[in-house]
This record gives C-alpha cells, sequence and structure tokens, in this order.
C-alpha cells in the first residue's frame, strides 16, 4: 500500500506516461467545468436574490472571489513544484510550475480587475492601498516575474529551475508584504476596508459561490493539462515518442 | 417578460459594473484556452516540418549511398 | 576578497561615482516638477530620498556580477574550496560600501534640499542604513539568477519591486513617524529584524541562486 504510491508517481513523472494521462484527464475536467461554471452563473445572476445594502451589484462577488481564491492555490500550487523541481530536478514538476504561472496571473488579473469594478460603486474608488489588494497586486508581479525570468534563459529547463526559485523566494515574501502593508495602512488610515462584513452569506448566495469556485478549480485542472501537454511536445522533440505522435501515417 | 429581461441586463442600476467584470472574467479566461491550442498546432507543425526533412535527408543520403555502388549512376545525377 | 573587491571597485572611481549623480540629479527635478512650497516638500522628502536611493542602488546592482562573469572569474569562486555562501556575503558587503554607503553619506544633502526638518534626518539615516544592506542582499539574489541570461535590467526591477516593498514601508513609515513626532522605534525595529533574517540566509539564497544560473 505504501509502496505503490510512489511507484505510481514515478510512473506517471515520466513525461509520454503523464502526456496520456493529461490527455484523458482534460476533457473531463473541462466538461465538468463547464456544466459547473453554467450551473453556478445561473445561480450567481438568476437565483441568487440581490443583497439587502449591495443590491446586484454585490454579485461580482461570484467571479472575484473564486478568483482570488485560485490566484493563491495555483502559487502555493507553483511554489511546491517548483520546490520539486529545484530539489529533485523532475522535468514534469518543472513543467507544472511554468504552466501554472500563466493560468495564475490570468486569475490574479481577473481578481484585481472585478475588485475594482466592485470597489468604484461600493467605496466609490478603484482603487486603495488596503492590504489584500496591495498582496494581490504583489502577487501579479510575481507572476510576471516567474513568466519574464523563465523566458529569459536560453535553456528551457534551466530557465524553469531559475524561476522556480524566484517563486520559493516569493511565497516567504507574500506574509511579509500582507503584514507590512496592514501596518503601514494602520499608520496612515484608521479603518480598512472591510469587504465581506459580519453578516453571514445566505445559502443563496452560498451555494454558486461554491460551484463556481469548483468549476475554477477544474477549469484549472484542465488548463494545466493542456498546457502541460503541448509544453511537453517542445520539450521532448527530439524523443522516439513524440515523433510516433507528430507523425501518425509514416511517409510513403 | 421583456421588463425582466430589462430587470436582468440592468442589474439594479449596477450594469456598467458587473457586465464588465463578467466579461473580463469569461474573456480572460476564453484566451488562456486558446494558448494552449495555438501553442500545440505550431509545436507539431515545426515537428512535423523536421521529421520531414530528416527523412527527405535520410533518403538522399540513402540514394547517394546506393549511386555510389553503380559508378556509371553518379554522373547522372549530377546532371 | 573583500580587498580584491574594493581595489577592483577603487580602480573604477568613475562607476560609484555614477549613482550618486544620479541621486542628485533625481531630486533636484522634484522641486520643479511639484513646485517649490517648503510644506508640500517636507512632506514627501522622506519617501522621495528612499525611493531616490532604491533606483540608485538598482542601477548599480545590474552590474553585480557582469565582470565577474566576462573574465570567468565567477566559476572559479563557484568551485573554490571556500563556502561559497561566505564568498558572496563578501561580495554583497563589497557592493553595499561601494554602492550603498555614498549614497548615505550624500543623502542628509538630498533630504536638505527638500527641507526636511533637521531632527528627522538621524532617523532617515538609520532607516537607510537599514534598508540598503537588505537592498543589497535581495538584489544579489535576483542578480544570481539572472547571471545566466541576456542583460535585461527591467526583469531585476520587475522582480526585485515586490521582494523590496516591505523594507520600503518600514524606512518610509519610520521616517514619517518621526516627523510626526509620534515613535518610530518600531518600524526600524521591523526593519532590523528582516535584515538580520536576510543577512543569514540571503548569502545561501544567492550561492543556491548562483548555482542553478550558471550550471545547466
Amino acid at each position: 500500500m505504501t509502496r505503490w504510491i510512489p511507484l505510481w508517481l514515478h510512473r506517471l513523472s515520466s513525461p509520454p506516461t503523464f502526456y496520456r494521462f493529461a490527455g484523458a484527464v482534460w476533457p473531463w475536467a473541462m466538461g465538468l467545468a463547464l456544466v459547473a461554471g453554467a450551473i453556478g452563473l445561473y445561480g450567481a445572476l438568476v437565483l441568487a436574490p440581490p443583497d439587502y445594502q449591495q443590491g446586484d451589484a454585490y454579485r461580482i462577488i461570484f467571479i472575484h472571489v473564486p478568483s482570488a481564491w485560485m490566484s493563491m492555490f495555483i502559487y502555493a500550487v507553483m511554489a511546491v513544484a517548483s520546490f520539486v523541481a529545484v530539489v529533485w530536478r523532475i522535468k514534469l514538476a518543472e513543467v507544472v510550475a511554468m504552466q501554472s504561472a500563466p493560468i495564475g496571473a490570468a486569475f490574479t488579473f481577473i481578481t484585481l480587475v472585478s475588485g475594482s469594478l466592485w470597489g468604484k460603486p461600493m467605496w466609490g474608488t478603484w482603487w486603495t492601498w488596503d492590504a489584500r489588494l496591495t498582496s494581490e497586486l504583489v502577487l501579479l508581479f510575481l507572476y510576471l516575474g516567474v513568466i519574464g525570468l523563465y523566458h529569459a534563459f536560453e535553456d528551457r529547463r534551466q530557465g524553469a529551475r531559475a524561476a522556480g526559485f524566484l517563486a520559493i523566494i516569493g511565497i516567504i515574501n507574500v506574509p511579509i508584504v500582507h503584514f507590512s502593508v496592514n501596518w503601514w495602512n494602520t499608520l496612515h488610515q484608521g479603518s480598512t476596508i472591510n469587504f465581506f462584513g459580519t453578516s453571514k452569506i445566505a445559502a443563496d448566495m452560498l451555494w454558486p459561490l461554491l460551484v463556481l469556485t469548483l468549476a475554477t478549480k477544474l477549469y484549472y485542472v484542465a488548463s494545466l493539462c493542456r498546457r502541460a501537454r503541448a509544453d511537453l511536445l517542445a520539450l521532448e522533440g527530439n524523443k522516439a515518442w513524440v515523433h510516433e505522435l507528430v507523425a501518425p501515417e509514416p511517409a510513403p | 417578460m421583456s421588463g425582466s429581461w430589462q430587470a436582468f441586463l440592468d442589474m439594479g442600476g449596477y450594469a456598467a459594473y458587473v457586465w464588465p467584470a463578467y466579461a473580463v472574467f469569461l474573456a480572460v479566461l476564453l484566451g488562456d484556452s486558446l494558448v494552449p491550442t495555438l501553442r500545440r498546432h505550431r509545436i507539431v507543425q515545426e515537428l512535423r516540418a523536421r521529421l520531414v526533412r530528416q527523412a527527405v535527408r535520410q533518403d538522399a543520403a540513402h540514394a547517394a549511398t546506393g549511386n555510389e555502388s553503380g559508378a556509371t549512376a553518379a554522373p547522372s545525377r549530377s546532371t | 576578497m573583500l580587498r580584491r573587491e574594493l581595489l577592483l571597485a577603487w580602480r573604477r572611481r568613475g562607476d560609484i561615482a555614477m549613482p550618486v549623480l544620479y541621486a542628485v540629479l533625481v531630486t533636484v527635478l522634484f522641486p520643479f516638477a511639484l513646485g517649490p512650497e517648503d510644506t508640500l516638500l517636507q512632506r514627501i522628502a522622506g519617501g522621495i530620498v528612499l525611493v531616490t536611493v532604491l533606483l540608485a542602488m538598482l542601477l548599480t546592482l545590474d552590474a553585480m556580477f557582469t565582470s565577474d562573469i566576462e573574465d570567468g572569474s565567477l566559476e572559479q569562486l563557484v568551485l573554490s574550496p571556500q563556502p561559497l555562501a561566505l564568498l558572496l556575503g563578501m561580495k554583497i558587503l563589497a557592493h553595499w560600501l561601494t554602492s550603498a554607503l555614498p549614497l548615505i553619506v550624500i543623502a542628509p544633502l538630498l533630504a536638505a534640499m527638500l527641507h526636511l526638518p533637521g531632527p528627522v534626518i538621524p532617523v532617515l539615516l538609520l532607516a537607510l542604513l537599514l534598508a540598503t544592506p537588505l537592498l543589497s542582499l535581495l538584489g544579489a539574489i535576483l542578480v544570481a539568477l539572472t547571471a545566466g541570461t541576456r542583460r535585461s535590467g527591467m526583469l531585476l526591477a520587475l522582480m526585485l519591486l515586490p521582494l523590496c516593498m516591505p523594507a520600503v514601508i518600514f524606512a518610509a513609515g519610520a521616517v514619517a513617524a518621526a516627523q510626526q513626532g509620534l515613535p518610530w522605534l518600531a518600524p526600524i525595529s521591523w526593519l532590523a529584524a528582516i535584515l538580520v533574517l536576510a543577512i543569514a540566509f540571503a548569502p545561501l539564497a544567492c550561492a543556491g541562486a548562483l548555482r542553478i544560473a550558471l550550471d545547466a
């Protein structure tokens, strides 16, 4: 029992096996993500009642909060995969880490834009130097730094390890940033904005939020699988299994 | 019916904020899901072209060695 | 090692003057852009001096390993029997002495040009003394990471910005607190705590980064 899990992981980490595995997984993940997304959006936009304080503007929460969760979740995945890549030099971990970065950056961007669009009618401003907003912005810069460093290297595997190292440094940095901005903000202005208030979210509002969170998670799995597949083809372009794959009919 | 549809689009007066947020969400994720498709297509094209080139080169080399054995065939190739 | 670095730096005295000149020029530009009102300049003086010093240091960071990569002495360093982290620590110290110390020396002048009140200047200097080594240490890790790449100063800035934000916040916070007559010891001690952590771990991280960036 304890023996076959590492063995299975070891088998899975070989590129051809993972390529086939990801190819089998992503249509399911994407299909389920679309179904959950459709149900969640219907619940979010139609079924959920308007908030008694914020009216219909609060409906932005249904994409803002799942995106914010994903931006942090993906960063954590990236950092763990980077750690594995830097320490054990496993090719698949490098691929997972580096292909997660653009997806995470996309979710971080969505979080910032939707938060901005939510903040304007609610607080009367697009942006405020609140600890959460600033940390999210720093997260976006970290993602961009990781992506930029990865592409600055000629050798892609080396670039992946260097960028992974940066990702690991970044995850130490984020709590410090959050803490320092919190400290700084309390110095400058007395109160910070309270996102969710103390009021409990009604069940009608909660289930679309959870369903959409599930949808974004599934979407990440699907997108990661597809990106990793494309990346593996590029990385392993000289291997026989890729040649068999891209040339299904041998030239006459 | 049209009234409720209007009310839905209006979003209680917050249409200018709610709909762009959802549009950005969907547009960014759609863009994100197009990237691997395009990249995969490009990589496969490149690899195929490389394989074809390799095959041609191998054929040429094969033909050259095959022709060298017959001394008379070699000049006819050069013309 | 430290002697060699300092000697090398002394042979290129002109390079040391460049960031100082840059800092002076940037600081002179601010009153022109904002108007010469004393009260406004006073309020933002601390922040301007800090950000200017940060940017001037960013200019020098890029060149930290350049000459060593060109003449191959960096690879010798990696292969040498002494611990790499210690050697890199010396290198970082040399960088701080040659690029940050001149800036700190000139900082009171810059602050005076912007009418920062006299009693605040010691706090500003203390904040700079703690924040600039932090920048040198963090910057060294990032420069080591980019050692194997094409030159790209913008990338370095993009990577350094999120990492140095806490340092800027606490340093500026201390100056602002001192200006308002509030106790400024808390941000200074946070800064010192972060610096101690960085001194302990940054050379190790720098060595790791350099190993990744150099051997494929």
